[in-house]
C-alpha cells in the first residue's frame, strides 16, 4: 500500500522517523487502518492473502495466522496467539510456529536458505513467512512476517508484514534482514501438496514431525504424495507403513513393510515393525519368526535393544492374554 | 540441575513403563518411527526418544514459568518434535523470539539511525 511516507524521499522519511520512533516503540501497532493497495500488483504477487494486523510484540502469531488462512484453515489470531505467544519474551519461538502449524493440520515445511525457494513458493501459490532481524546483530530486532510477492525486476519484494498490509522492502535490503536470521523461512504445506523445491530430506524431516506428533491422517497423505514423486523411496514406504499401522489399518501396513523390504531385505527397522503389525493382527508365531530372523543380523546393531524390546512386548502381550483366559 | 545419573536412571525407569504399555500404542517403544531411519546415528535417536518424554515435561513447565496458559501449555509441547523439545530445553531465554522488542538507548540509538540512514538497517520502521 502508499502511505504519505512512501512519497516522501528516502532522508525525509527517516527524518520524520526521528520523531516518530519514540512513540512507535517496539512491534509498534499502527491502527488497521482502511488500506487502499494503491499501486499495480507486482509480477508475482499472491493479492488474496488475508491480511492479520499484528498487536504489540504479536508479529509471530500474526504472520502465522496469515500464512494459515491462506493455506485455507479456519482460524482466528486469538488461537494462535495463545499457541504460539512467549509473554515473558515478548515474542514467538520458531519451533512453536512449526508446532502450531503441524496443530492446524498443515506440513510446516522450512525452505532452503535461498531467495529462489522462496519465490518458488510463491510461484506455487503459496506465501511464506520468514524471520528477519530488522536491527543488527548487537542490537536485533527479530520479526516475523509473510513474502507475498517478487518483483525482479524493480528489485522489490513484498510483504505482509506487522501493521502493514503491503510492506514492499528493497530486495537488497530485505536480503540483509532475512541472513540475519539464516535466510529462516517455513511454509505451510496442505497434506498431499509437495514443495516447489524437489528437496527429498527437508520433505521427510516435516513430515516425519507430524508422525511424532500424531498427526497420523495428516502423515500419511504427506508420505503418498512423497511416493507420487519419488515412487519406491524405502523411507516414505517406511512413514508410510507406519502412519497405516497407527491408524489401525495393519493389513495395508503389513503390505508397505514387505515392500520396503522387497527393496531391501536387511532392514532391520522394517523387520521389526512388520513384526508388531503381525502381532497386532493377532499373529503372534509369524511376528516372532520375523523377530527371530532379524537378530542375527542385529548383533553389535544399536538395533539390537529394539528387536528385543519387541520381541519382549509381543511375548509379554501373549503371556497377558492366556493369564486372561 | 539433575545428575547424568540420576537422569539415566529416569530414563531408564520411564522406557520400562512404556514396554509395560503394551504394542497397540502407535508410538510404543516397540515401534520405531520413520525420524530414527533417516537419523545418521540409531543410538542417538533412540536415546533421543526416550529423553523427550521426560524433556516435554521440563519444557512444559519452562514455558509456564514464562507466562504461558498450563491450559494451553500441553497442546503446545506435545505439537514438537523430540528434536525440538531438546533443542528448547533449559534455553527458553536464549533462543530466538520473534516479537519486534528493541531496547536501545544513546549512542547505540544514534548508531542505528545512521545505519538506517545507510541502508542497512531496517529498524525504524512502523512495521
Amino acid at each position: 500500500m502508499i502511505t504519505a511516507r512512501s512519497f516522501l524521499s528516502k532522508r525525509a522519511a527517516h527524518a520524520s522517523a526521528l520523531f516518530f520512533v519514540c512513540a512507535l516503540g517496539a512491534c509498534s501497532s499502527l491502527p488497521p487502518a482502511v488500506r487502499s493497495y494503491g499501486i499495480a500488483p507486482s509480477p508475482l504477487e499472491l493479492v488474496d492473502t488475508p491480511f492479520f494486523p499484528q498487536q504489540q510484540f504479536q508479529c509471530g502469531p500474526a504472520a502465522l495466522t496469515t500464512l494459515l488462512t491462506a493455506s485455507g484453515v479456519a482460524t482466528t489470531l486469538d488461537t494462535i496467539v495463545g499457541q504460539v505467544y512467549l509473554p515473558a519474551r515478548q515474542g514467538s519461538l520458531q519451533s512453536e510456529l512449526l508446532a502450531a502449524t503441524r496443530a492446524a493440520g498443515r506440513v510446516p515445511y522450512v525452505l532452503a536458505p535461498a531467495l529462489a525457494a522462496v519465490t518458488g513458493e510463491l510461484a506455487a501459490g503459496r506465501p511464506v513467512l520468514v524471520l528477519q532481524n530488522l536491527g543488527v546483530s548487537w542490537a536485533p530486532r527479530w520479526h516475523y512476517a509473510v513474502v507475498i510477492g517478487a518483483d525482479a525486476e524493480r528489485n522489490e519484494v513484498v510483504l505482509r508484514s506487522g501493521s502493514d498490509a503491503r510492506r514492499i522492502m528493497q530486495t537488497s535490503v530485505f536480503l540483509r534482514t532475512w541472513q540475519r536470521s539464516g535466510f529462516w523461512a517455513m511454509t505451510a504445506l496442505r497434506p498431499g501438496e509437495l514443495p516447489a523445491e524437489a528437496d527429498r530430506l527437508r520433505y521427510i524431516e516435516a513430515v516425519a514431525g507430524l508422525e511424532q506428533t500424531g498427526h497420523h491422517t495428516e502423515a500419511r497423505a504427506a508420505w503418498q504424495a512423497g511416493l507420487s514423486r519419488w515412487p519406491d523411496d524405502t523411507v516414505l514406504l517406511f512413514g508410510l507403513a507406519n502412519a497405516e499401522f497407527a491408524l489401525g489399518n495393519f493389513f495395508a501396513a503389513e503390505a508397505l513393510y514387505q515392500d520396503m523390504l522387497r527393496h531391501d531385505s536387511s532392514s532391520l527397522m522394517a523387520r521389526n515393525n512388520l513384526a508388531m503389525t503381525l502381532a497386532a493382527q493377532g499373529r503372534r508365531q509369524d511376528a516372532l519368526e520375523q523377530i527371530d530372523s532379524a537378530l542375527p543380523l542385529a548383533v553389535g546393531s544399536p538395533l539390537l535393544d529394539d528387536l528385543r524390546d519387541t520381541q519382549a512386548t509381543i511375548l509379554g502381550s501373549a503371556e497377558n492374554a492366556s493369564n486372561r483366559r | 540441575m539433575r545428575s547424568m545419573r540420576f537422569r539415566k536412571f529416569i530414563i531408564r525407569l520411564v522406557s520400562l513403563s512404556m514396554l509395560s504399555l503394551g504394542f497397540v500404542q502407535a508410538s510404543g517403544a516397540a515401534m520405531i518411527g520413520t525420524q530414527q531411519l533417516v537419523e545418521s546415528d540409531a543410538r542417538t535417536a533412540r536415546a533421543a526418544r526416550v529423553e523427550a518424554i521426560l524433556t516435554r515435561q521440563d519444557v512444559a513447565k519452562q514455558l509456564v514459568a514464562f507466562g504461558v496458559d498450563p491450559r494451553q501449555v500441553q497442546a503446545r509441547v506435545g505439537n514438537m518434535t523430540d528434536a525440538e523439545l531438546i533443542a528448547l530445553e533449559g534455553r527458553l531465554d536464549k533462543q530466538v523470539a520473534g516479537g519486534d522488542a528493541i531496547a536501545v538507548i544513546g549512542v547505540v540509538f544514534l548508531v542505528l539511525i545512521i545505519l538506517e540512514l545507510m541502508g542497512i538497517t531496517d529498524v525504524f520502521k512502523a512495521t
